[in-house]
């Protein structure tokens, strides 16, 4: 009987070996345009989404909608582009790791024209892989601030399209009077704090990792490390993601936060007893991105995209009526909301840096947090 | 036919396994690029203090919720097939909703109910009860009172016919009801209860959602957990999720070994043309007591998650300490208002769950087939495959899915499934086979192999044979089979929020669209709603396949 125990690990181990045989037969027959450049003419990744779907009407390009991945707006971003431009667009929206993952995945064979999403340092690494479309300008470029155009890189391979703070400081007035309440990062370490403040984890939440990397940054690793120690001691609890830091939050379990910014105003529109801080040095922001895939088959439509969400009034509509509406547009001309504090200052690390430390930092945030 | 079966379940689980796992050995394969990966990897989970505590924890957490709500699961279902009291229909009824609920929602519910200013506290002035929930003991307590469907429904399946002469034969030899009970009929339906333990066991080492919730307030990783942590790093990790998805294709091996090693002798198709339905006792003195019991029993794994989220999708604010004035059915009316994105995701999740329930019930009847009857040199590959999907968190096999179906190569013959609906029907298929399978085997254990064998003789082809003998006897498991892998993919969450093709929303990840949006509510009311519906179309298909169960139910009542 034992030997029959044996056998399924090895039959499991065969098929291990010769599904490796079979890939690397499937690899070697598609070698990617990212990597080689050869196969311009190649496929058309757009069509292949259509496949099986509804049929799309008659259109500017010809039946083939862009494919656009975003994280936000995708409540009414694409009804108000069709509209404008008469492009056809169809939308994926996830959770920015989700639609990280899918991109990293796809590589071989790419389903996306153009990603937007609040995740400046992960599309600075695809453009710095030659995944995206480099060098091209668009018109409403020049319209940009000069907190924004400072952030477009050299290779031109992404625009900022609005900024909002990956972290500010919130208190729940009810556990926490606002007048007691800290002003500072630094204060946060203070014992006065002690097991009251909680964050998201930077190796799980999206919006986490910019803000860290704005300390790690500022002050350099060793003393990023020490500060994020010192307030992991003082009893600091970290969540997997947003949601749940403003649930703990609201829940009583912690009464001090850092927390994204259109989740603090969310909060605070909900009536819930909530005071926002924006910290005298300023709150790290991420920043929402639009980059071109390099190999599109729809590259009009996607420079028509880019062109269109550069515009002030599209901006001024997304902070209308747009879900993640707390943010700071790119476009001068357009206005933040109003109840969005007059001192609200942005801080960002700059994404060549972060992007090159996001693993160790990353890392670092999760052993930390086993011990 | 056991290399169709293997042949299958190679292409619909093991290849996009494997797709992740290659990235260890040969990272960047799918993009042509040929660099030999870090093989240190593979031992990186003793030295890398995360990884390492993310197994243990893994470990303490599958083999204490195993136990825990196997037992649990067990008694249940022996209670349940014994006597007939008018409360067991809601007992069923529950056992379905807690295995097709996402376990992040019940998370919520236990956290809204558990947390410090939580209902518990507010309420009924429980303050110890936070610090009882938050624990790694706290978390197996909660976790057993979610997963025990999974082994109660593979026991009670199996409970479903019953053979009195081996029992009889027992008591005669002058065995006491106890003694009887230990060594006839307990060991008789250890093949279903080793099943059930084991769907216990892989189920609770492959979930995310539940333990995030929960243990985020006492920092407790687990193996998905950090998978999870893998993907959501830039430069992404593919590699590192396929050493720890190894890891945890390691662990299922090992528990079936321990399977494999408790049934090695025994022999349990004791159903034979004598056996008959199981006849539920009523006596009216213990039915009182046993009403008592389920109902408390299910206020506390129904009521606690699903009262706090019935609460929070009524009140205006997520705070409790508002009383009467706070309650709203606003979050109802917003469901109505833009209820065209709501009925969009579920029609879409709907019609890939029942396409995946038909699809996977037939791939589950001839994996289930083949394990129980067939002569198959690898039927034990196929055994161990069948269940990966369980314990391989969806967001891996959803990137295999990638992997395998979106090769240039394919488009040409038609079979880029990626961006299309296909994927996800797939990968729910994928997804569910492990429960299906599981039930089926759990009942065609007790159909000898010789009823089949003798109508062969007379000349009855395989499809009489099965129409004829096995069906028949089998029924209430396959229609138990097929709904639990519809309800499951319905809310399936994982594997398709990396694989819904674009525009094609599905009630998953429109829920989860609104919990990241803060909207709880709202993310409760749509969950309440779609799981109501699909609650009701279950049990109206149950009504349609096995009236006779309900009737006698109800007669007995």
């Amino acid at each position: 009987m034992n030997k029959k125990n044996r056998k399924p690990k090895w039959s499991v181990l065969t098929l291990l070996v010769s599904t490796s045989l079979l890939f690397a037969g499937c690899g070697q027959g598609s070698t990617t345009p990212a990597a080689s450049g050869t196969d311009k003419a190649g496929n058309q990744p757009a069509a292949s989404t259509t496949t099986g779907s509804a049929p799309t009407k008659e259109d500017k390009s010809k039946g083939e909608p862009l494919v656009v991945y975003l994280n936000d707006f995708d409540e009414i971003i694409g009804p108000m582009f069709e509209k404008e431009t008469g492009y056809k667009v169809k939308l994926v929206s996830g959770n920015g790791a989700e639609i990280m993952s899918r991109i990293e995945a796809e590589k071989g064979n790419p389903h996306w024209d153009v990603v937007w999403m609040d995740a400046m340092p992960s599309i600075h690494k695809l453009g710095k892989d030659g995944q995206l479309l480099e060098g091209w300008t668009p018109n409403n470029a020049a319209g940009l601030t000069d907190f924004a155009a400072k952030l477009v890189p050299a290779n031109k391979t992404y625009y900022p399209t609005g900024a909002h703070a990956a972290g500010v400081i919130i208190a729940n007035t009810k556990q926490l009077p606002a007048d007691k309440a800290p002003k500072s990062w630094n204060d946060l370490v203070k014992p006065e704090f002690q097991n009251m403040v909680g964050m998201a984890d930077p190796a799980v939440a999206a919006p986490a990792y910019p803000f860290v990397a704005w300390f790690f940054q500022q002050e350099g690793m060793d003393k990023g490390k020490a500060y994020f120690d010192q307030l992991l001691q003082n009893g600091a609890r970290v969540y997997p993601k947003n949601p749940n830091v403003a649930k703990a939050l609201t829940g009583g379990e912690i009464k001090l936060a850092a927390l994204q910014e259109s989740n603090a105003y969310t909060l605070k529109n909900k009536k819930e007893p909530v005071e926002i801080i924006w910290p005298e040095e300023g709150a790290p922001a991420s920043v929402r991105v639009a980059g071109i895939q390099k190999d599109t088959k729809n590259v009009e439509a996607a420079k028509a995209f880019i062109d269109f969400i550069l515009d002030p009034k599209v901006q001024q509509q997304l902070i209308d009526q747009g879900e993640e509406s707390y943010f700071e547009p790119s476009a001068k001309g357009a206005v933040a909301k109003k109840d969005r504090a007059a001192n609200a200052k942005l801080v960002v690390a700059d994404p060549e840096w972060a992007s090159e430390h996001e693993a160790e930092i990353k890392q670092w945030f999760a052993d930390k947090a086993v011990k | 036919m056991g290399w169709l079966v293997l042949a299958i379940l190679f292409f619909l689980i093991l290849l996009p396994l494997a797709a992740v796992i290659i990235q260890v050995l040969l990272p960047g394969v799918f993009f042509g690029q040929w660099n030999i990966g870090d093989l240190s990897l593979l031992l990186d989970v003793f030295t890398r203090p995360l990884w390492l505590a993310s197994l243990k924890n893994s470990l303490y957490l599958g083999v204490g919720t195993t136990v825990f709500a196997t037992a649990l699961g067990c008694a249940l279902a022996i209670v349940r097939s014994r006597w007939s009291f008018q409360t067991a229909r809601l007992l069923d009824l529950a056992v379905w909703v807690l295995l097709i609920t996402p376990s992040f929602i019940l998370a919520q519910g236990w956290v809204m109910f558990a947390a410090a200013d939580g209902l518990a506290n507010a309420w009924l002035g429980w303050t110890w009860i936070t610090s009882l929930v938050f624990s790694p003991e706290g978390l197996v307590v909660v976790m057993s009172l979610s997963k025990f469907p999974l082994a109660y429904l593979a026991i009670a399946s199996a409970l479903e016919w019953k053979v009195d002469r081996l029992g009889e034969a027992a008591r005669l030899c002058g065995g006491s009801l106890w003694t009887v009970w230990r060594t006839v009929e307990l060991p008789l339906l250890l093949p279903a209860i080793c099943s059930g333990a084991l769907l216990v066991f892989m189920d609770t080492i492959g979930d995310f959602g539940l333990p995030a919730s929960i243990a985020a307030v006492f920092r407790f990783p687990t193996l998905p957990y950090s998978i999870y942590s893998a993907l959501y790093t830039s430069p992404i990790r593919f590699d590192m999720a396929g050493v720890l998805s190894f890891y945890l294709v390691l662990l299922i091996v090992a528990a079936m070994s321990i399977q494999f090693y408790v049934m090695r002798k025994a022999r349990f198709d004791v159903l034979s043309s004598r056996a008959t339905r199981q006849e539920r006792k009523t006596t009216k003195r213990g039915s009182l007591w046993l009403n008592i019991g389920c109902i408390s029993f299910l206020l506390v794994v129904i009521g606690i998650p699903f009262g706090a989220n019935l609460l929070m999708s009524i009140s205006d604010t997520s705070s409790m300490d508002q009383g009467l004035q706070g309650l709203t059915l606003r979050h109802y009316e917003e469901l109505f208002a833009n209820g065209e994105a709501l009925l969009d995701g579920l029609l879409h999740s709907l019609g890939i769950a029942a396409t995946a329930g038909i699809i996977g019930l037939i791939v589950g009847f001839f994996v289930a087939y083949v394990l129980t009857y067939s002569p198959f040199k690898y039927r034990r590959a196929v055994d161990v495959i069948s269940l990966v999907s369980l314990a391989v968190p969806g967001v891996v096999l959803g990137i295999g899915y990638i992997f395998v179906w979106n090769q240039r190569w394919l488009e040409p013959i038609g079979l880029l499934l990626y961006g299309t609906p296909w994927i996800l029907a797939l990968a729910s298929v994928a997804g569910a086979i492990p429960i299906i399978t599981r039930v089926i085997v759990g009942a065609m254990a007790k159909v000898p192999g010789q009823l089949l064998a003798a109508a062969q003789m007379q000349g009855a082809s395989f499809v009489q044979r099965v129409r004829w003998i096995l069906l028949p006897l089998i029924r209430g498991a396959l229609v138990a089979a097929g709904l639990s892998a519809f309800g499951s993919s319905v809310f399936d969450l994982a594997a398709t929020s990396i694989l819904f093709p674009p525009d094609f929303m599905t009630l998953p990840v429109f829920i989860n669209k609104a919990f990241e949006d803060l909207k709880f509510a709202y993310a409760a009311a749509s969950t309440l709603m779609g799981g109501g519906l699909v609650v009701l179309i279950i049990v109206i298909v149950e009504l349609l396949f096995q009236p006779k169960k309900w009737k006698a139910g109800r007669d007995h009542a």
